[in-house]
């Protein structure tokens, strides 16, 4: 059924979703300032400059923090609704479903815009708790699809076995449940890091001085220089982000969370 | 799913921390949003924001230019990603598992890298004019940043990945002796292709549009590096509102306008998603 | 005295519609009883609420004289066999049989002489450190009834146990599960739809129906005795029809079979029916003979066709009052489609039965 000409739209695909990755990559080595193609010489100046760019160094702080305290907090919470729709049958489970999908069909800087104006109105709330709020909101429909998926490969009799063997019901879930839901809370893991640590719409407005995300710096920082350095930093990004994708498909089969 | 009585007061104990976090955090400033697009400032509930905003020759123009550019995108990646699917689908398990990792890893790295390129592959020194200067095909650099071209591309290359990952699994589903059969039946490859693979993924089709095209008319990354403030579309005119003008009620209207656009696609594409089936 | 016992047992899902009503029970001792009928019955209720698994609203459940009612299921001292078996998936076939001797901090020697007892009963010492995803189906059901029956419980219960089986390997473990049953001498429920499997595996069946039992009694009496319609139906009776009732002598009526009186057993929910009632006829394939020919003494039809069961062929039959599948030696006479018969009734083996007040129309 497949014919040969199809093959070059696979080409053509992969061309373009993975061709401005090269060029990021071979720019991030060249020599001269102006970002002219093709790069001229090899230098490691621009890692260099990354690494002594404070405004990095630091907002990096704050993605990573942001990123972990936010998954976590979001998996901790979400776990009981994913336990909650795929365990029991109730009248209210689609309004439920509805409202933790909420976050994914928001546009995420009308979310950041949103939150931006309550929390003006709260009163004074610290920066960092106010991207907190907003990183975990939209990391909701992750974590509870993701584990949810999980727990549904999971049959649910297990419990109900190990209850009748002696096991009271939080021992049943932390001997039983919890075992078998490893792959999928790491899988939820890795995708709710990625997605706090990539955000920009949402960290745009939730932004304060001096604590940033490092998207949100990199994207100030095109604002006034146009050099390599944002490459290298890309580059260096990538790398990150395909050794962890990389490990978690390989123990955990990432994509069929997706 | 296990049926039991008394279950009630186990469910609202699991979803109740969640929920009320949702709420408080997400649905209350959303409404909040809502109250400042008719609620101005100097008090009294009002229209005139997005009266307006429908008025005004710019904001118009940033919408339809929006609504236009998410069109083009989400075209391209259905042309793009179609055949693409087909061929990845009907691989063995193994090498489609890699090819879809790939696939994956444009998705998993941050807006500002993926845009970035372009600006490599478009500047004035980028990639294309310098082949087309060392080819004397123009004399001067031709300008390609801050055009729609340009925001289409990063927008296309962006989203793509959201529409091949449906299809495939649409198409995963096949059989293959739905295929055969339709083989065996006369239909040569390519009225199989259209009258049997294309009705069977129009699931996965639908499913991928509403992500490419929601995705493109909210993106904000990519139409601020590569279309600025000279080529707006309804991500930058919000944010220009917001912190450029201090707008706040122009900006919660634009903002309402911009829900209301992604909503409305979903759930009009959720009919007809509902209608095929 | 009965072992187990249920009385008046009312569940309800959702409010003023129970399951089941003051559902009542008896099993006795080392028995394994069958809980038959079709899926929301009741049947899985009864046994989760045994279970303990859902707590009723009203009524009780004891257990060798001791009350159950509100005993939470880990405290229980039941063995469950699931459906799907819920094995453990991260656990080895030792560790899930080991389960419930751990949960009950038996010492570490005794639990691994007991599990391998145990997996020895079953036949799959061999697999103790297997996953359960490494095992055939007939291999995992083996592990459940393994780990169930380990604990040494009370009572055994059973929940559809071999419905994920291909046909073959469900008649063997049908005879293992009785091989361990008896045994052990275990009292066991066994819920399950399959009337053949009930039929071979139990000491008494109970068919149930919306929440109420229908009947009661030894697989023997189910088969040959239907006591109801639905009863009759669930049984496979391959044939039946409406008649009226032409007179009643004692336990025995008569009705008209083509020009013929027959007398049949019959079964009635309002006591003697009266002459000019309705009953449902109900009989087998095979307790029906065809001769050549219209006779007076039967009912006449025509052939429609017939199918090939090895020692037995079955003839479809068009009558008066309706088809009928009527099973023959193949070695004697053939009569090929179009040819005219007579069907001759075993009237012993027939019943009718009366369920509604009305007259025959």
């Amino acid at each position: 059924m497949v014919s040969r000409w199809m093959y070059l739209s696979l080409v053509i695909l992969y061309g373009f979703l993975l061709g401005p990755f090269i060029i990021i990559f071979m720019a991030s080595f060249g020599a001269n300032a102006t970002m002219a193609f093709p790069p001229q010489g090899f230098t490691l100046d621009w890692f260099t400059n990354v690494f002594e760019t404070s405004q990095f160094i630091d907002s990096f702080w704050i993605s990573l923090q942001l990123a972990l305290l936010s998954t976590i907090v979001s998996l901790i919470m979400g776990m009981p609704v994913a336990y909650a729709l795929t365990r029991f049958q109730f009248a209210w489970a689609g309004m439920v479903e509805t409202v933790f999908s909420a976050p994914i069909l928001v546009p995420g800087l009308v979310i950041g815009f949103a939150m931006l104006n309550f929390f003006v109105l709260l009163g004074d709330m610290h920066v960092m708790t106010g991207l907190f709020i907003g990183h975990t909101a939209i990391l909701f429909p992750y974590s509870v699809r993701v584990i949810s998926a999980s727990l549904r490969n999971l049959d649910p009799y297990v419990e109900d076995a190990a209850v009748s063997l002696g096991a009271n019901r939080l021992r049943g879930f932390l001997l039983v449940v919890l075992p078998n839901m490893q792959a999928g809370i790491a899988a939820a893991f890795v995708l709710g890091f990625i997605t706090s640590f990539n955000n920009v719409p949402v960290s745009l407005f939730l932004s304060g001085p001096g604590v940033t995300t490092l998207p949100v710096s990199m994207l100030s920082y095109l604002e006034y220089y146009f050099d390599p350095t944002i490459a290298a930093l890309s580059t260096l990004l990538v790398i990150f982000t395909v050794l962890l994708v990389q490990t978690a498909e390989r123990i955990l089969g990432l994509s069929q969370f997706v | 799913m296990i049926r039991r009585p008394n279950q009630t007061r186990t469910i609202i104990l699991l979803v109740a921390p969640a929920f009320i976090f949702v709420l408080v955090f997400f649905v209350l400033p959303l409404v909040f949003l809502l109250s400042q697009s008719v609620l101005p400032e100097e008090g009294g509930f009002t229209l005139t924001g997005y009266f307006d905003f429908f008025q005004s020759r710019v904001s118009r123009i940033v919408y339809v230019r929006t609504l236009k550019l998410g069109l083009i995108v989400t075209g391209i990646c259905v042309l793009m990603s179609y055949p693409a699917a087909f061929v990845l689908a009907r691989m063995p398990a193994r090498r489609r598992s890699f090819l879809m990792s790939l696939v994956i890893l444009p998705l998993m790295t941050n807006a500002v890298a993926r845009t970035f390129a372009w600006l490599i592959i478009l500047g004035r020194r980028g990639m294309i004019n310098q082949t087309l200067l060392s080819l004397d095909l123009v004399e001067h650099p031709v300008r390609f940043i801050f055009t729609e071209t340009a925001i289409v591309l990063g927008l296309a290359q962006l989203f793509l990945p959201l529409m091949v990952l449906p299809l495939v699994s649409a198409m995963e589903n096949i059989p293959d002796d739905v295929l055969e059969a339709a083989r065996s039946l006369g239909a040569n490859r390519l009225t199989t292709f259209l009258r049997i693979v294309v009705p069977l993924s129009s699931d996965g089709l639908v499913l991928g549009a509403t992500l490419v095209f929601t995705g493109s008319v909210t993106a904000f990354v990519t139409p601020a590096i590569l279309g600025g403030s000279r080529l707006l579309l309804m991500s930058t005119l919000l944010r220009q509102k917001a912190v450029i003008l201090f707008d706040q009620h122009a900006a919660a209207v634009v903002a309402v306008v911009m829900i209301v656009t992604t909503l409305a696609v979903n759930l009009l594409l959720r009919v007809f998603r509902v209608q095929q089936t | 005295m009965p072992h187990l016992e249920i009385h008046d047992l009312t569940v309800s899902y959702e409010k003023n519609k129970p399951t089941l009503e003051r559902f009542s029970l008896e099993v006795e001792q080392g028995e394994l009883l069958s809980l038959l009928g079709p899926s929301g019955c009741g049947k899985t209720t009864t046994l989760r609420s045994v279970a303990g698994f859902i707590q009723p609203d009203a009524g009780q459940i004891v257990i060798n004289d001791r009350d159950y009612t509100h005993l939470p299921p880990n405290r229980r001292d039941i063995g469950l066999v699931f459906q799907s078996y819920a094995l453990f998936p991260h656990l080895t076939v030792f560790y899930n049989v080991a389960f419930g001797l751990r949960m009950r901090r038996i010492p570490k020697d005794e639990i691994y002489s007991r599990v391998t007892n145990a997996l020895e009963m079953v036949g799959l010492e061999a697999f103790a450190d297997r996953r359960p995803a490494q095992l055939s189906g007939g291999q995992q059901q083996r592990v459940a009834l393994a780990r169930a029956t380990v604990i040494e419980p009370q009572v055994l219960l059973l929940d559809e146990p071999l419905s994920n089986l291909d046909a073959r390997l469900r008649v063997d473990m049908r005879q293992e599960i009785r091989r361990l049953q008896q045994q052990l001498g275990i009292t066991t429920l066994y819920v399950t739809h399959d009337q053949v499997e009930a039929m071979s595996i139990s000491d008494r069946v109970v068919v149930m129906n919306q929440g109420e039992i229908e009947q009661i009694g030894t697989p023997e009496s189910i088969f040959a005795a239907p006591e109801t319609v639905f009863v009759a139906d669930f049984m496979g009776f391959d044939n039946r029809f409406k008649a009226e009732v032409a007179s009643v002598q004692g336990s025995k009526l008569t009705v008209n079979w083509g020009g013929a009186p027959i007398e049949l057993r019959w079964h009635s929910k309002f006591g003697s029916p009266r002459p000019g009632a309705g009953a449902e006829i109900f009989f087998r394939a095979d307790n029906a003979s065809l001769s050549a020919g219209s006779e007076a003494s039967g009912l006449a039809g025509y052939v429609i066709l017939h199918t090939f069961h090895g020692n037995e062929l079955r003839y479809l039959v068009e009558t008066d009052i309706g088809e009928f599948s009527i099973m023959q030696d193949s070695a004697s006479q053939r009569f090929e489609p179009g040819t005219t018969v007579t069907v001759q009734p075993h009237t012993q083996k027939w019943i009718a039965i009366i369920e509604e007040t009305e007259e025959y129309a």
